[in-house]
């Protein structure tokens, strides 16, 4: 009886925050959802436990961050004290126990992005990222059709709501937003923002009102460089086409001497920090940058400051128009060299600005629109009939990350820490329309990227193994264990 | 018989608690506690924000504000939307000590302040607000401050001048402010992506503290600086500056830093959303998986309190840079071990939790350390 009475007074302590159970004749996931044994397992540990455990989960664990090449690592002949990123966050919080509500008339999932042609200081000015926003929500919309059509939250047949915010409103209204998605529409989980300054708002604001975050275009690579269990993201980021791009320009092509003419926002700041650093590491340090304001027709002033450095080749980055009105103002003075800029330039609005000035462009990219993947021939079909018109990066991340939180609410229930598990312990890549997306210790989508180039009147796709490119040596440890295996990779 | 068995036990006790010449000097436990929540009345267990002020304790939660009698150790007042409270997500309490004034951080709902009874309310569309998003408020003579996720709002109550410090007037390399705290004549804000910012009142100058090795994914050295540019909060007490991060933790005396980490401190988890610093040697911190008080900082002794996840009980580890020294089991002592905000009082602690408040009384408290023996296993906790 004694060995009872604790057991008892715990079963009391619990009885009032006990989860849902599902009824016994119930599934654990409902049929017609996708689900592994993996993931099963993960459901089944998540909700057998009470508010105040942590269930036991697989976490993912790294040796080497970002996959970052041995001579591209930060201070790379001194043994860091202590290395970041290797080990995922796991929630901690008492979430997993809430139990799903009953009142439901509709599942939402918040959708923030810029839609709306407004003023941003996070962008540094007038916003031109309203075609991706308009584009992204397109992809997420289709996603939320499409779940709905096959019979929306299959736990209790009622639809999806996509329930839509702009994000590049005045003082980081992105933040204020995501509480009006938290407290007030009640949404189960976000998808979201291209700028890196409104993604950081809005998942500073998501961490504390603990609802997972989707980015599906922001490439900023500090956005998940934050330790906040709540945010992933499915897209390739600026760091991995960041080396990518030196990878080609110094491992392959040889060139000496770069410059960087880029936005001075947070985007082109941030968007060639990566490459700054590598081209430095590997000993060819970057000869200029030069920032410019957003919105600027005239560029002659940096581009004299790069015309005196005579460099090899003339790296770019920030928004279309300005790459194609940089690259006509930098042919017209007779600058023929190489010109790579950042994923944002494989559009519409480019090739119109630059017009034959775009033969031989070469941006990074984060995937590959040329693939044979047939669930992409099939999007893209779905697309053009919903919307008359083609997806573009924007729409088709869009579309594979609602899908992806669509498929974590079927799995898990109405419960936002469990949509996060869900998706956090993934143990297969997400089999996307924009390629097969795994996720790394950091939620990252840690899938390959491609250098896109401009070629007999279109873009064409490159993988590295497509082009040649050498790829630096990534050791198989932590950096903090460095001199501790064979000191021949350190050569 | 019976007696003679008693009198052995009591004397085995005394010997036990009797402090041995030269014993080891061991740091205070706090082993009485207290807590709060729905149950007791407070309005949600979801709390985000605790403050002492005398005999009251303030808690804003996810949906509410409480008061707290600590006479009675009664929650004698909740205040919802319905009672005016402008919003109800409450992340940040201030009290001024000149008026009594109680300030709050609004999650989304700007700056409001319980004055007499009534609400006044400020937000970025009728005031100096740079946004609604509030995380940290601090009383600064005549000046409220309110850290927000867009810059800081500078709030002056007599001439009701408002001031904006973002990256256009203060060395700001991002304006997402998190914390922000005054005293000594110097207010400290913790910038997400921008280290620790700190204003000096009498110069107006700004002096900012970022990570010396500029990266995000490492830690080059560990007493180079903060350990990291995401800082969760900054406190300043007897001339050393406390701060917390998502990565761990540091502490700055004015010439030498000290960086933390779960590997090699008692610091339970290297995610820390705050801290509340109670001088220079002593600061408490509000881990992901307990609460950490590091109890002599040049000793690195610290100890550690959790809870246990399947019973009413808890515990504190005393450990000297990672050797344990002392486990001391005990009733219940946080509601739940994510620890999202602290505050400390001379004697006290009062640990704002994800499901709960938790009120440590330190009765005995010493601060430092002292000789003493190893405290025996009890259960002081009070029903509540």
């Amino acid at each position: 009886m004694r060995r009872l009475l604790p057991l008892l007074a715990a079963t009391v302590l619990f009885a009032s925050d006990a989860p849902r159970k599902p009824p016994a004749n119930e599934p654990l996931v409902p049929p017609g959802v996708e689900v592994d044994e993996d993931t099963l397992e993960v459901l089944r540990r998540i909700n057998s436990v009470g508010p105040y455990e942590v269930p036991d989960l697989r976490l993912r664990r790294e040796t080497s961050y970002a996959k970052t090449p041995i001579d591209y690592e930060p201070y790379g002949k001194i043994k860091p004290y202590k290395e970041h990123f290797l080990e995922q966050m796991q929630y901690n919080g008492p979430g997993r126990a809430i139990p799903e509500p009953e009142d439901v008339k509709t599942v939402k999932i918040g959708f923030i992005g810029p839609i709306m042609s407004t003023v941003s200081i996070a962008t540094g000015g007038a916003s031109h990222e309203e075609p991706m926003g308009i584009k992204m929500l397109q992809g997420a919309r289709l996603a939320i059709e499409e779940a709905n059509a096959k019979g929306g939250y299959l736990r209790r047949r009622i639809p999806f709501e996509l329930v839509v915010t702009n994000d590049n409103g005045l003082w980081g209204s992105s933040g204020n937003e995501i509480v009006n998605f938290a407290y007030k529409d009640k949404v189960w989980a976000i998808l979201g923002t291209i700028d890196g300054a409104n993604s950081h708002i809005a998942i500073r604001v998501a961490l504390k009102a603990e609802v997972v975050v989707m980015n599906t275009g922001d490439t900023d690579p500090t956005y998940i460089e934050t330790n906040i269990p709540w945010t992933m993201r499915c897209i390739g980021d600026d760091r991995q086409m960041g080396y990518l791009m030196v990878d080609y320009m110094i491992r392959k092509m040889d060139y000496r001497r770069i410059a960087i003419i880029r936005a001075s926002n947070r985007y082109g700041r941030f968007g060639v920090r990566e490459i700054r650093d590598s081209a430095r590491r590997l000993g060819r340090p970057v000869v200029i940058e030069m920032a410019y304001k957003l919105g600027q027709d005239d560029y002659s002033l940096q581009i004299d400051r790069i015309a005196e450095v005579k460099p090899d080749v003339i790296v770019h980055w920030g928004d279309a128009r300005e790459a194609a009105i940089i690259l006509k103002q930098l042919r017209e003075r007779g600058l023929n060299q190489p010109f790579l800029t950042s994923d944002r330039a494989v559009s519409k609005e480019f090739l119109q600005i630059a017009g034959p000035h775009a033969e031989g462009v070469i941006a990074g990219f984060p995937w590959n629109p040329d693939s044979s993947n047939p669930r992409l021939a099939e999007f893209r079909e779905r697309f053009r009939k919903r919307f008359n018109d083609e997806p573009d990066t924007y729409a088709a991340h869009a579309y594979d990350g609602m899908n992806m939180l669509i498929w974590a609410i079927q799995v898990a229930g109405l419960n936002r820490a469990k949509i996060r598990d869900i998706l956090a312990t993934r143990s297969k890549p997400w089999p996307g329309v924009t390629g097969d997306i795994p996720f790394s210790a950091v939620l990252d989508d840690a899938g390959e990227v491609y250098l896109a180039k401009f070629e007999g009147g279109r873009w064409r796709y490159y993988s590295r193994e497509d082009l040649g490119i050498p790829r630096g040596y990534v050791p198989p440890r932590e950096r903090t264990a460095r001199g501790l295996l064979n000191p021949a990779e350190t050569k | 018989m019976r007696h003679a068995a008693s009198c052995l036990l009591l004397l085995a006790l005394a010997c036990a608690l009797a402090a041995e010449p030269g014993a080891e000097k061991l740091p205070y436990v706090y082993t009485k506690w207290k807590q709060f929540t729905v149950k007791d009345g407070l309005p949600d267990d979801h709390i985000f924000a605790v403050k002492s002020d005398g005999d009251r304790i303030w808690v804003g939660t996810e949906n509410g504000l409480a008061l707290i009698d600590k006479k009675t150790a009664r929650v004698v007042k909740v205040w919802t939307e319905k009672d005016g409270l402008p919003w109800r997500v409450v992340t940040a309490i201030d009290v001024d000590p000149k008026t009594g004034d109680v300030w709050l951080g609004l999650f989304g709902g700007g700056l409001a302040r319980l004055s007499g009874g009534r609400f006044d309310h400020w937000h970025q569309l009728n005031s100096g607000l740079v946004n609604d998003v509030v995380y940290g408020v601090a009383v600064e003579n005549d000046n409220v401050w309110a850290a927000t996720t867009a810059g800081a709002s500078r709030f002056n109550t007599v001439t009701g001048e408002w001031t904006i410090f973002t990256e256009k007037n203060a060395p700001m390399e991002e304006i997402w402010n998190y914390g922000v705290h005054y005293r000594d004549g110097k207010v400290h804000l913790a910038v997400w992506g921008s280290g620790v910012l700190e204003y000096d009142v009498k110069t107006n100058r700004w002096k900012d503290y970022l990570d010396p090795d500029g990266e995000m994914e490492i830690d080059l050295y560990r007493d180079d600086g903060i350990i990291h540019v995401i800082t969760t909060g900054a406190n300043y007490v007897d001339g050393v500056i406390w701060v917390s991060s998502y990565f761990g933790a540091a502490r700055y005396d004015g010439r030498n830093w000290r960086g933390f980490y779960n590997m090699d401190s008692g610091l339970p988890s290297d995610f820390n959303n705050n801290l509340r610093a109670r001088s220079g040697r002593e600061a408490w911190f509000a881990s992901d998986k307990g609460l950490g008080a590091i109890m002599d900082a040049e000793t690195n002794t610290w100890v550690a309190y959790t809870r246990d996840p399947k019973s009413d009980t808890g515990k504190a580890v005393v450990t000297r840079d990672k050797t344990v020294l002392e486990t001391v089991e005990m009733g219940l002592n946080l509601p739940h071990n994510f620890i999202i905000a602290i505050d400390v009082d001379d004697r006290d602690v009062f640990v704002a939790t994800a499901k709960g408040l938790a009120w440590g009384i330190g009765e005995g408290y010493y601060s430092g350390l002292r000789e003493r023996p190893r405290m025996l296993a009890e259960n002081r906790r009070e029903d509540k």
